[in-house]
This record gives structure tokens, sequence and C-alpha cells, in this order.
């Protein structure tokens, strides 16, 4: 009997052999691009105001005088009373299709609608309407990695674009680091763009707003830059109702972001930043390009010091996903000062000390960046359940120490001390139908 | 003053140790101290997909084999059971894991005289990813351990012993992935379900 009881405890053995198959799953999720076309009469014709609603696919941001424009992805812009941080109200819905990017002179919105530069009077945030379009100024760009291109000369009014869905995959895999069979995943290739934070810099006594560090468009002066996959276009807006293409500068391909400092541009490219001195502003000049790794988003910039964030590609190698801290001293010659790894940076901001890196999917974090050479190791705080793709720190722009953050799944306010602490403020929800 | 608290801190240490000896007379009261230490390896397989690329879902299975090193230090507090805690370390091929964690030992007979003994062995913790270093991106969050199981003891009883175990071992792990292109986010959730082979010493 006694036997036959030590029998039946061994037969577990049985089972835990058969069973000993570890299990592993990738969850992924990508974007996916399908191809859509439009004509340019539909893009015209649905530019209007109606009345606020929710956030779905928001974008890049823009703040002005305590209101906040946040960029409805190709559909328009939410118009929000941000003047008590603690309950921003939303007051407005622009529709704009194709739009992207925001940039405000005194009472004037300029906003892109896909090849279009279309200027709205805010004088009366119940009365927006559209004072004037400079038609067919842009050819091409991207919302979400997703591109779209016009052909003006074609006298086709057809638009390419791509629709941008994300899309959830689990994979069984093999349990080790290394990738096995994920590079069949790969889809069409393209870089990401949201919206990043600059001051824009004027040195006239006109009121502008000002942008995240993924911004396209930068006001300077009695101009408004656009950059554009491999241009800037320069418009003038001496007559701030009527901006027009004055000029076009040629940068090479990749150009992403627009950062303005002082009586400097600062360039995000693909293949790095590109400084350009701005002192006579209808003719930018190019001091100098800090080449790195193949991918390169946003640019941020504190006195002497530049800070990059890299979102790499496959090809990019293992490094790829990294915050650069640049030495610009010598604006002709900047150079690196570190690399740190990060886990899928997007837009950043920086009240110095305190930087502000958007990590993607998983979340954001406060660095003390006094010391260039450790900003790795003064972490002051990693929220990581909210998603950012981009932050402005209003400190450096108001005074007031309150961080606009705008992710895939809300928009978000925080107070931040000296310290780095984030403490919540506020929260508006996103509603995003989800894909799987 | 520094050597005055000193001299509390000392006097306090020596008054914690005096007091614990007091409560738990432990070998005197026939409660002795016991400890397994083993070393072994933690058998498995995988099954996964490979060629997605082309659709065609073939899947691939290898074999697995980790170093396991683990010690078991606990107290016997009735004559078939000892209770106590476990500290291992686990050599995956993508995670070096620390999973510490509660454990017991039941002997499966009344104690006699003869020299081979059979024992169940049940453990429960966390795998800790202190000892690990991973490359860029592929950082790696530990997660549950069980560790369910049957052994032998080779010894005469009261003295040291030789120790034959066999068990299951589920590990729980959360793995970064780097990302590509266009990729939102990519993560990796791994539970390693391993037969563990394991020989040590007792006492």
């Amino acid at each position: 009997m006694k036997k036959l009881i030590y029998f039946l405890c061994l037969l577990p053995l049985i089972w835990i052999d058969s069973s000993c198959t570890d299990q592993c799953t990738e969850t992924r999720t990508f974007r996916q691009f399908t191809p859509v076309s439009l004509t340019t009469t539909q893009v015209r014709l649905g530019v209007g105001v109606d009345k606020a609603r929710g956030m779905v696919n928001p974008g890049k941001l823009y703040t002005k005088d305590g209101y906040l424009f946040i960029n409805e992805l190709k559909q328009g812009i939410h118009v929000i009373d941000n003047r008590n941080p603690s309950a921003p109200k939303a007051l407005a819905f622009i529709s704009i299709p194709g739009n992207g990017d925001i940039a405000i002179r005194n009472n004037f919105l300029y906003a892109d609608s896909y090849m279009d530069l279309v200027t709205f009077d805010i004088s009366n945030l119940a009365d927006i309407h559209e004072v004037s379009r400079s038609k067919n100024v842009f050819t091409q760009g991207q919302f979400d990695g997703g591109w779209w291109y016009y052909n003006a000369a074609s006298n086709s009014d057809i638009i390419s674009d791509q629709r941008v869905d994300y899309v959830t995959q689990t994979l069984k895999t093999n349990c080790e680091a290394t990738p096995t069979a994920t590079a069949g995943w790969r889809t069409d290739v393209m870089s990401f763009q949201f919206a990043s934070v600059a001051k824009d810099a004027s040195s006239t006594g006109s009121t502008n707003g000002t942008s995240g560090s993924m911004a396209r468009f930068a006001l300077y002066n009695d101009y408004l830059y656009a950059v554009g996959q491999s241009d800037m276009k320069l418009f003038t807006i001496s007559k701030p109702a009527a901006p027009a293409l004055s000029n076009t500068i040629n940068m090479g391909w990749g150009i992403e972001t627009i950062f303005p400092y002082k009586d400097k541009l600062f360039l995000g490219s693909q293949t790095g930043m590109l400084i350009y001195d701005n002192t006579n502003p209808a003719q930018p000049k190019q001091l100098s390009v800090f080449q790195h790794a193949r991918r390169c988003d946003p640019v941020v910039v504190n006195d002497n010091t530049a800070y990059v964030t890299l979102r790499g590609g496959g090809g990019c190698g293992g490094a790829s996903n990294q915050l650069d801290v640049v030495d610009i001293t010598s604006l002709t010659n900047p150079k690196l000062l570190k690399s740190y790894p990060m886990r899928s940076p997007y837009g950043l901001g920086v009240d110095f000390p305190n930087l502000f890196v958007c990590e993607g999917a998983y979340g954001i974090k406060s660095f003390n960046a006094a010391d260039p050479m450790q900003i790795d190791k003064n972490l002051q705080q990693y929220i990581e359940d909210v998603q950012a793709y981009d932050v402005i720190p209003l400190g450096g722009v108001s005074g007031q120490k309150t961080l606009l953050l705008i992710g895939r799944d809300g928009f978000y306010q925080y107070e931040y001390t000296s310290a780095g602490r984030l403490r919540l403020l506020s929260k508006l929800p996103v509603t995003r139908p989800s894909l799987t | 003053m520094l050597s005055n608290r000193m001299l509390l801190c000392l006097w306090a240490l020596l008054g914690s140790m005096a007091a614990a000896q007091a409560q738990f007379p432990v070998t005197k009261q026939g409660r002795p101290f016991v400890n397994y230490t083993e070393l072994g390896g933690l058998f498995g397989r995988v099954a996964y997909a490979v060629n997605t690329w082309n659709g065609s879902g073939d899947e691939q299975v290898d074999n697995k084999l980790s170093l396991t090193i683990q010690t078991f230090n606990g107290v016997q507090v009735c004559p078939r059971l000892a209770v106590g805690g476990v500290v291992a370390v686990d050599w995956y091929s993508a995670a070096l894991l620390l999973p510490v964690g509660a454990g017991l030992r039941y002997d499966l007979t009344k104690p006699n005289d003869k020299n081979v003994r059979v024992f169940v062995s049940a453990d429960a913790g966390y795998g800790l990813n202190w000892l690990n270093k991973s490359s860029t991106n592929n950082e790696v969050k530990g997660g549950l351990m069980v560790n369910p199981g049957i052994g032998m003891r080779l010894g005469k009883p009261g003295k040291g012993a030789f120790v034959l175990s066999l068990s299951y071992k589920r590990q729980a792990v959360q793995a970064q992935k780097p990302l590509q292109w266009n990729d939102i986010s990519r993560d990796e959730s791994r539970v390693y379900n391993r037969l563990a082979v394991r020989v040590g010493v007792m006492f």
C-alpha cells in the first residue's frame, strides 16, 4: 500500500516533464499604413468651426495667453480655455483637414491644411473665421508616420495620403533577448512626427504663442518658418492677416522640427541637428550640422547646451533610442557631450535644470540636467502610466511652473517643483477606438 | 557624542542578540536549523513561430537548459516539517534571476532509522533581477516564482545527507524589446516552465 502511495506521488513528475515548455509572448503595437486619396476641393471646403468635441488622435500642442490649441491629427484644432490649469474648458473645434501645425501671432492663427496655409482670425474666440489662404505652398508632409503628396503642377487635384492605424500583434518567441522572426514584421518604413517645445522668438512688439519641441512652424520677427521634409518655407507676415510665401530654402532630406533660440534656428532632422544663423530673418544661413545616427527627432536648447532625442529604427543598431547632449558653445562646431539610452523618446522640454523627456508609450521622465554628464543618474521622477509624446514646460514662458503634456491617452497638466517632481493638475481624456 | 551613540548601538545589538537566543534556543529544544544546498539544471523546451513574414506560421522547438543553484535555510518545526526561506540563482539564457522566497520541506515518512527518506518541497517567491545585466532596451523585470517538487535524502538519520530532487519551477518575467521602425510599444511576457533536477547536501 505504501509503495503505491509513493508511486502516486511520482505521477506529477510525468506531467511536469511534458509541460515544461517556456511560454513567451511578445506583444507589439505598430503603425499600419493604408493609402487613401482625397481632392483639394474636399480639403478646402472642409474648413469650419464646430462646437467643442473630445480628443481622438491628438497631435501638437500650442499655447498662448492661457489658451491651448491642441491639434487633432489631420482633422483640426481643439481650442481650450486653460487660464485655470486645474480645470481646462473646451471652447471650440476648428475643422481643418490635413492640419498638423499651429502658430499664432497676435490675433491670427496660422495652420497648415495639406498643401495650403490657412489664416484664421481668433480675436473673438466665439467667432473664429478664415481670413486668407495661401494655396499650394506645401507639396508633401507626414502625419504620425503616414505620408501625403500633392503635385500642383500636374493639374490634378488629387492628394495622396496614408491612413495610419495602430495594430497590436502577439507572437510566440523563443524567450531570448535576440529577435528571431520579428524582422518580418516590418511594414512600410516611416518615421513618426509629432510636436515638440520651442519658444517662438520675437524681437518685435508682437506676441507669439509657444509650441512644443516637435513643431514644424516657428515665428520670428515678420516671418513664419515652416519646415517641410527637405526645405524651409518663409512666409512674410508683415500683414498678419495675409501671409505671403517669400522664400524657400533647401535643407536636405528629413527635416523634422524647428526650434528657434535667440537669433539661431535649430532644426532636428533625420540625419542630425542643423544650426542656422537667423540674424537676417529673410535669409537664414547654415552654420553647422551635427551629424549622428540616422534618425533624429526634436531639439531643445538651453544656453550652450542642446538636447536632442533620437528614436531609432531597426537599422540604427543597439543604441538607437537615445538622448544626446550637445555642447553648442561653438555654433559652427557642435560637440557631443554624452548620449543616454532611452526607451522610446519623442518630444522633450527644458526648464533648466529640469529636463522632461517623453518616452512615448512608456511614460515621461523628469531629469535634473544640471550636470550634463550625469543626467541618467539624476532621474527625478518617472511616470510610467501615461503615454507621453510632447511636452511644454511653461516655466520659461510664463514663469508658471506648469508642464503641458500631450499623449495618446490624454492631455495632462502637471505642476512641477524645482526638484522636478510632478503633481497632476488636470487631465483631458482621449477616446481612441482601439484596433487589434 | 558620536562614541556615545555607537556604544548605544552596540549595546542594543548585543541585547537583541541575547534576546534572540533566549527566544529561539533552536538547537536545544529539538528544533534544529536545517539547510539544503543544491545545484542542478532547469530543463525545458520552447516552441515559437518562425517565418512570420510569409505567413506560413512554422513552429520551431528548441531545448533549453539553465544552471540553478539554491539554498534553503529553515527550522525543523516538527519532526516531519521544516519551514524556512529560499534563495536561488537561475541562469536563464536571457535573464539572470535571483529568486527569493519562502519554502517548506515535508517528510513523507515518519521518522525512522532508514537511510533513504522521501520528502516533498514547496517554494514560492519572487525572482529579482538584481544580478541581471541586459543590453540596451532589453531590460528584464522579475516576477513570481513557484517551485513544488519531490526529493530524496540519502544519509544516516540525524546526520548530514545527500539530496536528490526533482521539481517543477515556474518563473514569470517581463522583458523589454527594442523598438523597431514603426513600433509604438514592444514588450515580452515570459513564463519559464522548467523541470528542475538538483543534487546537493543537507544538514
